[in-house]
């Protein structure tokens, strides 16, 4: 993973998620992980094409993705219904758009997939050789983890 | 009101760890030696049972208590607080012994402890790694500790110590030979003489302080350093009791000009030592590039041996403060004049020029993990393999033959040996070597 895309996942992560929940915002430690790992519950996934390849994993329990959800509508939601998943949906559109917003101004060119979102228990994502980057957010509302795994195009 | 939010955290907070202990994905087998308390992963165990009577195997070691017909199969009995140097209670003749029977690959023993206890479900998040310097069993054998309802479990490593033999062991084995394996074994924990204990104690506390490994790559630096180590200390106290002193006895180890850019002599030392590269495009790896000094370094040394070639060099570091610092390196006006030529004023210093940062990608990476990366001509490695346990010494070794075209050539650090399946090409000052 190169250093120059580390940065703008880290700030866009940031800066969406405490815009969206109007809160305080943390970032846990950075770090590597090889690439099989298991999601918490729903995932919310955005693919990248272009000069790098890869994809983007926006990972939290079920009861954060709720509180997230809530806290963007300005309601309580209770259930994991449709908007409560175009809710996070959303969310993994805009910080991975403002990511590679931030990236394409420092040269790099690449697309993005429109995002799907994943719920079920004791799931698994792995993409044969490619290290990920987790980058853990914690908000109030629950801890939400981004995985990075791009590559260059060979 | 910002108490109370403060407090929500707290308890969700434990509810999460909770969560996290009550996350049941391993179980083990306790039994105690000695009184104390030990767990072995249930995966390696066939079953346990009661036994007695075992046949008596002349010449074998003293922890083989003999054979064991277990339905039919034959199996040899270990006995286990013999094995770690425990105290055994010899029971008579007729009398049961607590029996586990371990599947190790395709062999099962039979090792003897004093008594089984339970099968015990924990959280392998809560396993932690085992302190150094550790009382009664040699910590290589102990895969770490975990507490569990008040207790305090020593889980062993149940493959590392049945298995330590399995290269030239084959399949098959007579009982007899099992004996000597063990026999063999048993010499290298008890460590003949006080010089063996005391070198693989300076090797622990090397692993401990500086997570600095003795393998292959660094075993003929280390045997010279630690006969000059005992002349040093005149051979009374040999042992490094803290990181400074871990520090001392490294020195020396290291390249020239680690964590400077190259002096003049070191590359030009370098260049010297580069093969001859047909091809247009030259592609080279360099992990554990640290604060990329050395990748930098190279870059122009490679920029000067190879004028016409495109030259990509792929830096990694799993520092990732480290990494993050290497892309930007700026420098005060005392630069070697080697570099002159590369180097642009800006406003913070002087930095390198575009077609040199070009050439290099500086990535976030941990060499543990798979990679892709093209075919290589060059791989510049110094120092990193040593801070690797000896099985990843070997792994990344293979990785790297891998990743080499025919004739490509490691830079290894100065007291760095590659041994077999490479040649030798460096000179005194670099070592390199290509691959056979």
């Amino acid at each position: 993973m190169r250093v120059e895309y580390i940065n703008p996942f880290v700030e866009a992560a940031f800066n969406v998620l405490r815009e969206v929940l109007q809160a305080d915002v943390r970032r846990g430690e950075l770090y590597l992980k090889s690439t099989s790992m298991p999601v918490m519950g729903v995932a919310a996934i955005v693919g990248l094409a272009g000069d790098v390849e890869g994809r983007v994993l926006f990972d939290m329990d079920k009861p954060s993705a709720l509180r997230i959800a809530s806290a963007m509508n300005g309601e309580e939601l209770k259930e994991m219904d449709d908007l409560v998943k175009a809710t996070i949906t959303e969310l993994a559109n805009m910080i991975t758009a403002q990511a590679v917003t931030k990236l394409h101004d420092l040269g790099f060119r690449f697309d993005l997939t429109p995002p799907a979102i994943f719920t079920g228990e004791n799931m698994e994502v792995s993409s044969a050789d490619v290290e990920a980057l987790i980058v853990p957010m914690e908000t109030p509302q629950g801890k939400i983890e981004i995985n990075v795994a791009i590559r260059e195009r060979a | 009101m910002p108490a109370q939010t403060l407090e929500q955290h707290a308890t969700a907070d434990s509810a999460e760890s909770a969560k996290k202990a009550d996350k049941v994905d391993f179980k083990m087998v306790t039994f105690s030696l000695a009184g104390k308390e030990y767990g072995i992963d249930i995966m390696s165990v066939k079953e346990i049972a009661k036994a007695g009577r075992f046949t008596y195997v002349p010449n074998a070691a003293p922890f083989v208590r003999g054979v064991y017909n277990l339905r039919g199969d034959i199996i040899s009995v270990i006995d286990l607080r013999i094995f770690f140097h425990l105290p055994a209670e010899r029971k008579q003749e007729e009398a049961l012994e607590s029996l586990i029977i371990l599947k190790v690959d395709e062999h099962v023993f039979g090792v003897i402890v004093d008594g089984i206890d339970k099968v015990v479900g924990i959280s392998s998040a809560s396993i932690q790694p085992p302190h150094p310097i550790f009382g009664d069993i040699n910590v290589k054998y102990i895969k770490g500790i975990v507490e569990n309802s008040g207790k305090l479990y020593i889980i062993l490593d149940v493959e590392r110590i049945f298995t330590l033999d399995r290269a030239e062991a084959p399949a098959q084995k007579a009982v007899y030979d099992k004996g000597e394996e063990f026999e063999r074994t048993e010499r290298e924990l008890l460590g003949q003489n006080a010089a063996d204990v005391a070198a693989s104690f300076v090797k622990e506390t090397l692993a401990a302080f500086r997570g600095f490994h003795v393998g292959a790559v660094n075993s003929a630096w280390f045997e010279r350093r630690l006969e000059e180590w005992r002349g040093l200390r005149k051979n009374e106290d040999m042992q490094l009791r803290e990181a400074s002193e871990a520090d001392q006895f490294l020195e020396g180890f290291w390249s020239p000009c680690t964590s400077v850019l190259w002096d003049e002599d070191y590359a030009k030392a370098v260049e010297a030592v580069l093969p001859d590269i047909e091809t247009k495009n030259i592609n080279v790896w360099n992990p554990g590039c640290g604060k990329g000094y050395e990748t930098w370094s190279l870059a122009c040394v490679m920029r000067r041996r190879y004028p016409e070639a495109r030259i990509k060099i792929w830096a990694n570091d799993s520092d990732l403060l480290a990494i993050s610092m290497a892309p930007n390196m700026v420098f005060p006006e005392n630069v070697p004049t080697y570099y002159s030529e590369y180097l642009v004023k800006g406003r913070n210093g002087l930095a390198f020029v575009q077609s040199i940062r070009d050439s290099i990608f500086f990535e976030f990476h941990d060499i543990m993990n798979p990679s892709t990366l093209p075919p290589l001509d060059l791989i510049l490695c110094r120092d990193v393999l040593s801070f690797l346990p000896a099985i990843d010494q070997k792994r990344l070794l293979g990785d790297f033959s891998e990743k080499l075209k025919p004739n490509g050539a490691v830079l290894a650090g100065s007291n760095e040996r590659l041994g077999e399946g490479w040649t030798a090409i460096g000179s005194e000052a670099v070592s390199a070597y290509r691959k056979d």
